[in-house]
Protein backbone atom coordinates (compact mmCIF):
# COMPACT_ATOMS: atom_id res chain seq x y z
CA UNK A 1 0.00 0.00 0.00
CA UNK A 2 1.12 3.49 -0.81
CA UNK A 3 0.34 6.60 1.25
CA UNK A 4 -0.68 8.66 -1.76
CA UNK A 5 -3.01 5.93 -3.10
CA UNK A 6 -4.73 5.76 0.25
CA UNK A 7 -5.09 9.54 0.38
CA UNK A 8 -6.61 9.47 -3.11
CA UNK A 9 -8.99 6.72 -2.03
CA UNK A 10 -10.15 8.82 0.91
CA UNK A 11 -10.78 11.72 -1.42
CA UNK A 12 -12.72 9.59 -3.90
CA UNK A 13 -14.80 7.61 -1.41
CA UNK A 14 -15.53 10.16 1.27
CA UNK A 15 -14.34 13.52 -0.04
CA UNK A 16 -12.05 14.11 2.93
CA UNK A 17 -8.49 15.35 2.96
CA UNK A 18 -6.14 12.84 4.48
CA UNK A 19 -2.66 13.90 5.38
CA UNK A 20 0.59 12.06 4.98
CA UNK A 21 2.44 12.39 8.26
CA UNK A 22 5.54 10.49 7.23
CA UNK A 23 6.30 7.13 5.63
CA UNK A 24 3.49 4.63 6.27
CA UNK A 25 1.67 7.06 8.56
CA UNK A 26 -1.56 8.78 7.48
CA UNK A 27 -3.87 11.03 9.47
CA UNK A 28 -7.45 11.68 8.52
CA UNK A 29 -10.25 13.69 10.14
CA UNK A 30 -13.81 12.60 9.38
CA UNK A 31 -17.34 13.50 10.45
CA UNK A 32 -18.85 11.35 13.16
CA UNK A 33 -21.57 10.17 10.76
CA UNK A 34 -18.96 8.83 8.35
CA UNK A 35 -16.94 7.01 10.99
CA UNK A 36 -18.53 3.59 10.51
CA UNK A 37 -18.15 3.73 6.74
CA UNK A 38 -14.54 4.82 7.02
CA UNK A 39 -13.93 2.05 9.54
CA UNK A 40 -15.39 -0.65 7.29
CA UNK A 41 -13.49 0.72 4.32
CA UNK A 42 -10.21 0.59 6.22
CA UNK A 43 -10.92 -2.83 7.71
CA UNK A 44 -11.43 -4.22 4.23
CA UNK A 45 -8.12 -2.68 3.20
CA UNK A 46 -6.35 -4.73 5.87
CA UNK A 47 -6.43 -2.47 8.93
CA UNK A 48 -7.63 -5.24 11.14
CA UNK A 49 -5.93 -4.19 14.36
CA UNK A 50 -7.47 -1.38 16.40
CA UNK A 51 -4.54 -0.61 18.67
CA UNK A 52 -6.14 2.19 20.66
CA UNK A 53 -9.00 4.60 20.97
CA UNK A 54 -8.32 7.80 22.82
CA UNK A 55 -10.35 10.83 23.77
CA UNK A 56 -8.96 14.35 23.99
CA UNK A 57 -10.97 16.86 25.93
CA UNK A 58 -10.99 20.34 24.37
CA UNK A 59 -12.65 22.34 27.09
CA UNK A 60 -12.61 25.72 25.31
CA UNK A 61 -14.16 24.40 22.11
CA UNK A 62 -16.61 22.17 23.95
CA UNK A 63 -15.66 19.06 21.99
CA UNK A 64 -14.19 15.66 22.56
CA UNK A 65 -11.83 14.46 19.86
CA UNK A 66 -11.82 10.71 19.41
CA UNK A 67 -8.74 9.17 17.88
CA UNK A 68 -8.70 5.67 16.44
CA UNK A 69 -5.31 4.13 15.74
CA UNK A 70 -5.55 1.44 13.09
CA UNK A 71 -2.72 -0.89 12.18
CA UNK A 72 -2.30 -3.09 9.18
CA UNK A 73 -0.14 -6.14 9.80
CA UNK A 74 0.26 -6.92 6.13
CA UNK A 75 1.54 -3.47 5.16
CA UNK A 76 3.00 -2.26 8.48
CA UNK A 77 0.92 0.84 8.07
CA UNK A 78 -0.75 3.09 10.63
CA UNK A 79 -3.85 5.15 9.93
CA UNK A 80 -5.08 7.58 12.55
CA UNK A 81 -8.75 8.46 12.22
CA UNK A 82 -10.00 11.45 14.16
CA UNK A 83 -13.53 12.63 14.74
CA UNK A 84 -15.12 15.25 16.93
CA UNK A 85 -18.21 14.96 19.09
CA UNK A 86 -19.96 17.30 21.46
CA UNK A 87 -18.66 17.22 24.98
CA UNK A 88 -21.98 17.95 26.65
CA UNK A 89 -23.78 14.85 25.43
CA UNK A 90 -20.93 12.70 24.18
CA UNK A 91 -22.32 9.84 22.12
CA UNK A 92 -21.03 8.03 19.08
CA UNK A 93 -21.61 4.75 17.25
CA UNK A 94 -19.67 1.84 18.62
CA UNK A 95 -17.09 0.26 16.33
CA UNK A 96 -17.56 -3.17 17.93
CA UNK A 97 -19.35 -4.48 14.79
CA UNK A 98 -16.07 -3.94 12.93
CA UNK A 99 -13.27 -4.66 15.40
CA UNK A 100 -15.14 -6.70 17.97
CA UNK A 101 -13.67 -7.41 21.38
CA UNK A 102 -10.64 -5.15 21.09
CA UNK A 103 -12.90 -2.17 20.48
CA UNK A 104 -15.21 -3.27 23.27
CA UNK A 105 -12.67 -2.95 26.06
CA UNK A 106 -11.36 0.42 24.83
CA UNK A 107 -14.87 1.82 24.63
CA UNK A 108 -15.72 0.49 28.05
CA UNK A 109 -12.75 2.31 29.54
CA UNK A 110 -13.53 5.56 27.75
CA UNK A 111 -17.12 5.37 28.87
CA UNK A 112 -15.89 5.15 32.42
CA UNK A 113 -13.24 7.86 32.24
CA UNK A 114 -14.88 10.40 29.91
CA UNK A 115 -18.56 9.49 29.99
CA UNK A 116 -18.74 8.86 26.24
CA UNK A 117 -21.71 6.67 25.31
CA UNK A 118 -20.88 4.20 22.58
CA UNK A 119 -24.19 3.28 21.00
CA UNK A 120 -24.26 -0.39 20.16
CA UNK A 121 -21.69 -1.51 22.71
CA UNK A 122 -23.40 -4.11 24.88
CA UNK A 123 -21.21 -3.90 27.98
CA UNK A 124 -20.21 -0.48 29.27
CA UNK A 125 -19.99 -1.52 32.91
CA UNK A 126 -17.30 0.18 35.03
CA UNK A 127 -13.89 -1.31 34.51
CA UNK A 128 -11.72 0.10 37.30
CA UNK A 129 -14.03 2.50 39.09
CA UNK A 130 -16.44 0.25 40.93
CA UNK A 131 -19.00 2.17 43.02
CA UNK A 132 -17.96 5.47 41.49
CA UNK A 133 -20.62 8.16 41.80
CA UNK A 134 -18.66 11.28 40.85
CA UNK A 135 -18.39 12.82 37.37
CA UNK A 136 -16.21 11.07 34.77
CA UNK A 137 -12.79 11.69 36.28
CA UNK A 138 -10.78 12.45 33.14
CA UNK A 139 -12.90 15.43 32.13
CA UNK A 140 -10.84 18.58 32.33
CA UNK A 141 -13.40 20.42 34.43
CA UNK A 142 -13.31 17.75 37.12
CA UNK A 143 -11.25 19.13 39.98
CA UNK A 144 -9.97 15.89 41.46
CA UNK A 145 -7.95 17.53 44.21
CA UNK A 146 -11.06 19.31 45.47
CA UNK A 147 -13.05 16.08 45.17
CA UNK A 148 -10.46 14.19 47.19
CA UNK A 149 -10.38 16.79 49.93
CA UNK A 150 -14.15 16.74 50.23
CA UNK A 151 -14.57 12.99 50.11
CA UNK A 152 -11.50 11.48 51.74
CA UNK A 153 -9.91 13.91 54.16
CA UNK A 154 -10.96 15.41 57.42
CA UNK A 155 -9.65 18.86 58.34
CA UNK A 156 -9.85 18.07 62.05
CA UNK A 157 -7.83 14.87 61.75
CA UNK A 158 -4.30 15.39 63.05
CA UNK A 159 -2.83 13.14 60.41
CA UNK A 160 -4.65 14.79 57.52
CA UNK A 161 -4.92 18.47 58.33
CA UNK A 162 -1.75 19.38 56.46
CA UNK A 163 -3.44 18.50 53.17
CA UNK A 164 -5.59 21.61 53.61
CA UNK A 165 -2.79 24.14 54.09
CA UNK B 1 -0.73 -24.88 78.68
CA UNK B 2 -1.08 -21.16 79.19
CA UNK B 3 -3.17 -19.06 76.90
CA UNK B 4 -0.15 -17.38 75.48
CA UNK B 5 1.64 -20.61 74.72
CA UNK B 6 -1.49 -21.93 73.11
CA UNK B 7 -1.78 -18.93 70.91
CA UNK B 8 1.88 -18.97 70.12
CA UNK B 9 1.61 -22.56 69.11
CA UNK B 10 -1.34 -21.83 66.93
CA UNK B 11 -0.04 -18.68 65.38
CA UNK B 12 3.67 -18.40 65.39
CA UNK B 13 5.60 -21.57 65.38
CA UNK B 14 6.31 -20.04 62.07
CA UNK B 15 4.60 -17.14 60.38
CA UNK B 16 2.87 -18.08 57.22
CA UNK B 17 2.26 -15.12 55.00
CA UNK B 18 -0.24 -14.29 52.35
CA UNK B 19 0.68 -11.39 50.06
CA UNK B 20 -1.77 -8.88 48.66
CA UNK B 21 0.28 -6.38 46.72
CA UNK B 22 -0.73 -3.67 44.32
CA UNK B 23 1.55 -1.82 41.93
CA UNK B 24 5.20 -1.86 43.03
CA UNK B 25 4.39 -3.57 46.35
CA UNK B 26 5.89 -6.94 45.65
CA UNK B 27 9.04 -5.76 43.93
CA UNK B 28 9.82 -3.82 47.10
CA UNK B 29 9.44 -6.92 49.21
CA UNK B 30 11.40 -9.25 46.98
CA UNK B 31 14.63 -8.70 48.99
CA UNK B 32 12.88 -10.20 52.01
CA UNK B 33 12.20 -13.35 50.02
CA UNK B 34 15.56 -13.44 48.29
CA UNK B 35 18.74 -15.08 49.54
CA UNK B 36 20.34 -12.11 51.29
CA UNK B 37 17.63 -11.52 53.88
CA UNK B 38 15.87 -14.81 53.30
CA UNK B 39 12.67 -14.92 55.30
CA UNK B 40 12.52 -18.71 55.23
CA UNK B 41 15.33 -18.96 57.77
CA UNK B 42 12.74 -17.65 60.26
CA UNK B 43 10.18 -20.11 59.01
CA UNK B 44 8.22 -17.49 57.13
CA UNK B 45 6.64 -18.95 54.04
CA UNK B 46 4.42 -17.38 51.44
CA UNK B 47 1.30 -19.52 51.25
CA UNK B 48 -0.74 -20.16 48.19
CA UNK B 49 -4.04 -19.55 49.88
CA UNK B 50 -5.25 -17.20 52.62
CA UNK B 51 -6.81 -20.17 54.43
CA UNK B 52 -3.35 -21.30 55.51
CA UNK B 53 -2.01 -17.88 56.36
CA UNK B 54 -1.43 -16.21 59.72
CA UNK B 55 -0.33 -12.85 58.45
CA UNK B 56 -1.61 -10.75 55.58
CA UNK B 57 1.01 -8.52 54.01
CA UNK B 58 -0.67 -5.67 52.23
CA UNK B 59 1.39 -3.21 50.22
CA UNK B 60 1.04 -0.69 47.46
CA UNK B 61 -1.84 1.73 47.06
CA UNK B 62 -5.23 0.13 47.45
CA UNK B 63 -8.05 1.16 45.17
CA UNK B 64 -11.77 0.85 45.77
CA UNK B 65 -11.77 -2.17 43.53
CA UNK B 66 -8.79 -3.95 45.07
CA UNK B 67 -9.81 -3.32 48.66
CA UNK B 68 -12.92 -5.43 48.16
CA UNK B 69 -10.74 -8.34 47.13
CA UNK B 70 -8.42 -7.67 50.06
CA UNK B 71 -11.39 -7.86 52.44
CA UNK B 72 -12.47 -11.18 50.99
CA UNK B 73 -8.96 -12.51 51.43
CA UNK B 74 -8.86 -11.28 55.00
CA UNK B 75 -12.19 -12.91 55.80
CA UNK B 76 -10.89 -16.27 54.60
CA UNK B 77 -7.95 -16.24 57.00
CA UNK B 78 -8.32 -18.28 60.20
CA UNK B 79 -8.14 -16.66 63.65
CA UNK B 80 -5.86 -15.42 65.09
CA UNK B 81 -4.84 -13.30 62.13
CA UNK B 82 -2.63 -10.29 61.69
CA UNK B 83 -2.60 -7.58 59.04
CA UNK B 84 0.71 -5.86 58.31
CA UNK B 85 0.56 -2.87 55.99
CA UNK B 86 3.84 -2.10 54.27
CA UNK B 87 4.97 1.13 52.75
CA UNK B 88 3.78 4.69 52.43
CA UNK B 89 1.10 3.96 49.84
CA UNK B 90 -0.74 1.50 52.01
CA UNK B 91 -0.61 3.94 54.94
CA UNK B 92 -1.77 7.20 53.41
CA UNK B 93 -1.96 6.78 49.67
CA UNK B 94 1.67 7.90 49.42
CA UNK B 95 2.36 9.74 46.19
CA UNK B 96 -1.25 9.04 45.21
CA UNK B 97 -2.57 11.05 48.15
CA UNK B 98 -4.70 13.20 45.82
CA UNK B 99 -5.98 10.44 43.57
CA UNK B 100 -9.74 10.08 43.36
CA UNK B 101 -9.60 6.31 43.45
CA UNK B 102 -7.13 5.22 46.12
CA UNK B 103 -7.78 4.34 49.74
CA UNK B 104 -6.39 6.93 52.12
CA UNK B 105 -7.12 5.23 55.43
CA UNK B 106 -6.61 1.51 55.26
CA UNK B 107 -7.77 1.10 58.85
CA UNK B 108 -11.30 2.05 57.78
CA UNK B 109 -11.44 -1.15 55.74
CA UNK B 110 -9.23 -3.69 57.46
CA UNK B 111 -8.15 -4.05 61.11
CA UNK B 112 -4.50 -3.20 60.51
CA UNK B 113 -2.21 -4.39 63.31
CA UNK B 114 1.06 -2.88 62.18
CA UNK B 115 1.99 -0.18 59.71
CA UNK B 116 5.55 -0.33 58.44
CA UNK B 117 6.48 3.04 56.93
CA UNK B 118 8.98 3.54 54.15
CA UNK B 119 9.06 3.71 50.42
CA UNK B 120 9.88 0.88 50.35
CA UNK B 121 10.36 -0.37 53.93
CA UNK B 122 13.73 -1.94 54.61
CA UNK B 123 13.74 -5.74 55.00
CA UNK B 124 14.96 -5.27 58.58
CA UNK B 125 11.84 -3.23 59.31
CA UNK B 126 9.64 -5.99 57.93
CA UNK B 127 11.34 -8.55 60.15
CA UNK B 128 11.01 -6.27 63.15
CA UNK B 129 7.32 -5.90 62.46
CA UNK B 130 6.96 -9.66 62.39
CA UNK B 131 8.87 -9.91 65.64
CA UNK B 132 6.46 -7.45 67.25
CA UNK B 133 3.66 -9.89 66.53
CA UNK B 134 5.15 -12.18 69.19
CA UNK B 135 5.13 -9.41 71.78
CA UNK B 136 1.45 -8.72 71.31
CA UNK B 137 0.24 -12.23 70.90
CA UNK B 138 -1.80 -12.18 74.11
CA UNK B 139 -3.90 -9.26 72.93
CA UNK B 140 -5.01 -11.16 69.89
CA UNK B 141 -8.46 -12.58 69.52
CA UNK B 142 -8.73 -16.33 69.85
CA UNK B 143 -11.65 -18.35 68.57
Amino acid sequence: MNELDLIDDFDLEFGVNAEKQRDRRVWVTVDREALMDVGRFLFDKGFEHLSAISVTDYLDEGVYELTYHLWSYSDNFLVTVKTKISRNKPAIDSVTPIWGESAQIHERELHELFGVTFEGNTDLAPLFLEDWDGPPPFRKDFDWRKYVKENYYDKENEREKHYFI
Amino acid sequence: MTGKAKKLRRLIKSIWVFNWFNSCGFTELVPVVGSRWDMERFGMIVTGTPRHADVLFIAGYQTHKSIKRAKRIFEQMPEPRVVVALGACAMTGGMYWDSYNTIKRLEDYLPVNIYVPGCPPRPEAVFEACEKIFEHVLEMKDE
